[in-house]
């Protein structure tokens, strides 16, 4: 479904990734890890289609086709999600307008049934329904924007979700519930590509159900089994990379 | 501009409208005095519009370029149908039906009332024609014409003296509170006539009310200028609203003048929606505020093509504990102009201020400045001021157009999010017009 190839790219005229390979089929759970600086965003903020992020060799295709000359929007609609690290504050946009809209436009459904779906997921995610009038992650806690991002995944059904760090500034609880979101997601049907650096959020997770991918300098250097995870927690990524030697 | 109109020219044409207008309202001689005494002062009075030159004015007095269809209109029935549909789209009828709110077409000899109106003035509202009410209640209106104003401040007071005819005296009596916003439309069809309604605003003490003026589209008459003058008195512990709704064609230049003094423990609330603001728009509002009472001004204001919008606002607190906020929002694009500039003097103890200023530029040849001043006279005033001009983020877009939404869409929510908290206390109606209004200037800038 989703096929990287030779993948470079630069911000401000830097060059960050230098040939990323990558293949997500349907339904397929990848794990990319890494140390700080090695790409993982800038990965998923290219696949996503942001306009900083420039595409300088390499192609990208989703579902055969190439999405190189997309906007985000159409990415979207083709069924790509992104789930933000850092998802912005939307001043004065209340979060159930937002979303109604959201379902209008790429579902096609009408406001009345978009408000009902949304109210109701909303309740798996510990949202309540006053919640919804809020503005968009304004004055939100770090696990707050993470399950709102969740929320968009679970109403969206995206064939792809890629999650950038979904872990990161979030209190145990809503990792937890996080992360049996994203497996629920998942079971029904939606590739995932989840960026993190942690394994915590894999500990529900059956190792033999999903690939690890590490990232090193705008490189994928290895791609292991499910168990590798625990390798890398207990040994950190500088031993790893000295073993590979992929560390030249 | 093919010939040189005089000074003498225009006063000609001001006289004959005096005559006009004297006759065709029956007005009682104070009132046709009081015209004539501007008349003169038009003479002498300075002129110092940053748009309109001297010349200009003499012009749009002299030669105004006029077209239009007027006709004679009684009830709402009469109205031309883009008006009706307009009123339709706003749902006006509809809330009608429901008795919760109060509509009153103001045309340029009477008002039309609905039924609900007619009931609410038993209990002492009155909302008549300035015409009217100058006949009516002589000494209510002596008591409160051009008493906050000077006919020769400018050649535009002494103008808009001379020749004011339509707009609204609206009298709430001592303690009512009238529970629904009173809606009010203009009507200008008499193509002769300078457009110069003039408003009296009377609220006793501890009255409410809510007053919006919709000049949505009711402009019948093309005319280049349009000069009204709005004066309120808030009696004690009087709260009211006043929402203005501007939505004017691009070749007129609007200076709307409003003032109002603020009793003790009275709260005014004035809002300024300004969807079309016309060629140039320059307005400076002034309030007095006595002992412990309330102003905001609130300016909502959309700049599009190569419209020059320039809001000002004096306030001064006079009273210990008095508070003024002066908060202007400006979504600006194309190559248009917006300035705010408000003034807040503290003259008496605990007195508290603030003017806050944000501008959303959606073009690079759009233009926003802003000049806060706070002027204290006294050691204990809390005098405060912000300002934010800036474009949008590029973060906001990226996220919005990654759940989906076209460029135009996402830019249309920001913008609409951009605005949102200053509509507070615009009723649904509108706001649904006000949001299309919002969306439609936005593709349309892009």
């Amino acid at each position: 479904m989703l096929k990287v190839e030779n993948l470079h790219v630069s911000v401000d005229d830097k060059e960050i990734l230098r040939g990323v390979d990558l293949s997500v089929g349907q339904g397929e759970f990848h794990v990319v890890m890494g140390p700080n600086g090695s790409g993982k965003s800038t990965l998923a903020l290219t696949l996503a289609g942001h306009p900083r992020y420039k595409v300088t060799k390499g192609t990208l295709l989703f579902d055969g086709e190439s999405i190189l000359n997309l906007g985000p929007d159409e990415r979207a609609r083709k069924g790509i999600l992104l789930a933000f690290q850092v998802p912005p504050e939307v001043e004065g946009v209340k979060i159930i307008e937002f979303l109604q809209q959201v379902l209008v436009e790429l579902k096609g459904i009408d406001p009345a049934e978009a408000y009902d779906a949304i109210v109701k997921k909303a309740g798996e995610l510990w949202f309540k329904e006053d919640d919804l009038h809020r503005y968009v992650n304004v004055g939100f806690s770090g696990g707050e924007r993470k399950r709102l991002e969740l929320l968009q995944a679970l109403l969206i059904e995206p064939k792809l979700l890629i999650l950038d760090e979904p872990d990161s500034g979030v209190d145990v609880d809503s990792l937890s519930i996080i992360s049996r979101k994203i497996e629920e997601l998942n079971r029904a049907g939606t590739a995932v590509l989840l960026i993190t650096h942690y394994g915590r959020i894999l500990e529900h997770l059956d190792p033999g159900t999903f690939r690890v991918h590490v990232m090193k300098d705008g490189r994928i250097v290895m791609e292991r089994g499910g168990e590798f995870v625990n390798e890398i927690e207990e040994r950190g990524f500088q031993a790893i990379f000295e073993e590979c030697g992929c560390d030249e | 501009m093919s010939e040189t109109i005089t000074l003498a020219d225009a006063k000609a044409v001001i006289e004959n409208q005096i005559e006009e207008l004297a006759r065709r309202n029956k007005e009682p001689e104070w009132m046709t005095k009081i015209r004539y005494r501007a008349l003169e002062a038009f003479e002498r009075a300075p002129h110092n519009d940053p748009v309109i030159s001297e010349e200009q004015l003499l012009h749009f007095i002299a030669k105004p370029e006029v077209e239009g269809i007027p006709e004679h209109i009684e009830s709402l029935e009469d109205l031309p149908a883009e008006l009706k549909a307009l009123l339709d789209r706003l749902g006006i009828e509809e809330v009608e039906q429901k008795y919760v709110a109060g509509l009153a077409v103001q045309t340029d000899t009477g008002v039309i009332y609905n039924q609900f109106l007619q009931e609410w003035a038993k209990k002492g509202l009155t909302v008549l024609p300035t015409e009217e009410a100058v006949r009516r209640y002589p000494d209510l209106v002596k008591e409160h014409f051009l008493r906050l104003f000077r006919v020769d401040e400018s050649k535009l007071t002494a103008y808009h003296t001379a020749v004011w005819n339509g707009g609204i005296f609206l009298h709430v009596k001592e303690g009512l509170k009238v529970p629904f916003p009173l809606h009010l439309f203009f009507l200008i069809q008499e193509s002769a006539l300078a457009q110069a309604p003039h408003i009296i605003i009377i609220a006793e003490p501890n009255t409410e009310f809510h007053l919006i003026e919709g000049c949505t589209a009711p402009i019948l008459v093309r005319h280049s200028l349009h000069l009204d003058m709005t004066e309120a008195y808030f009696g004690e512990n009087a709260k009211g609203q006043l929402t203005v709704l501007q939505n004017w064609p691009e070749y007129v230049h609007t200076r709307p003048m409003t003032r109002a003094k603020i009793g003790k423990n009275a709260r005014f609330i004035n809002t300024t929606v300004g969807l079309g603001t016309g060629k140039s728009n320059t307005a400076n509002p002034k309030y007095w505020v006595d002992e412990n009472g309330y102003v905001e001004l609130n300016g909502i204001l959309l700049g599009q093509k190569d419209w020059y919008v320039d809001l000002g606002g004096e306030m001064y607190l006079q009273g210990p504990g008095a508070s003024g906020i002066n908060a202007s929002k400006a979504v600006i694009m194309d190559e248009s102009t917006v300035i705010t500039r408000g003034i807040i003097t503290a003259e008496a103890p605990r007195t508290k201020g603030h003017i806050s200023c944000d501008a959303l530029l959606l073009s690079d040849k759009s233009r926003m400045e802003t000049y806060p001043g706070l002027v204290s006279k006294v050691d204990d005033a809390e005098l405060s001021h912000e300002a934010a001009i800036g474009k949008i983020r590029e973060e906001e877009l990226f996220y919005l157009m990654s759940r989906g939404l076209s460029e135009e869409k996402a830019t249309q929510l920001i913008v609409k999010g951009f605005l949102e908290p200053m509509l507070k206390d615009i009723p649904m109606e509108f706001l649904v017009e006000i949001r299309k209004i919002i969306e439609l200037a936005v593709s349309g800038g892009m």
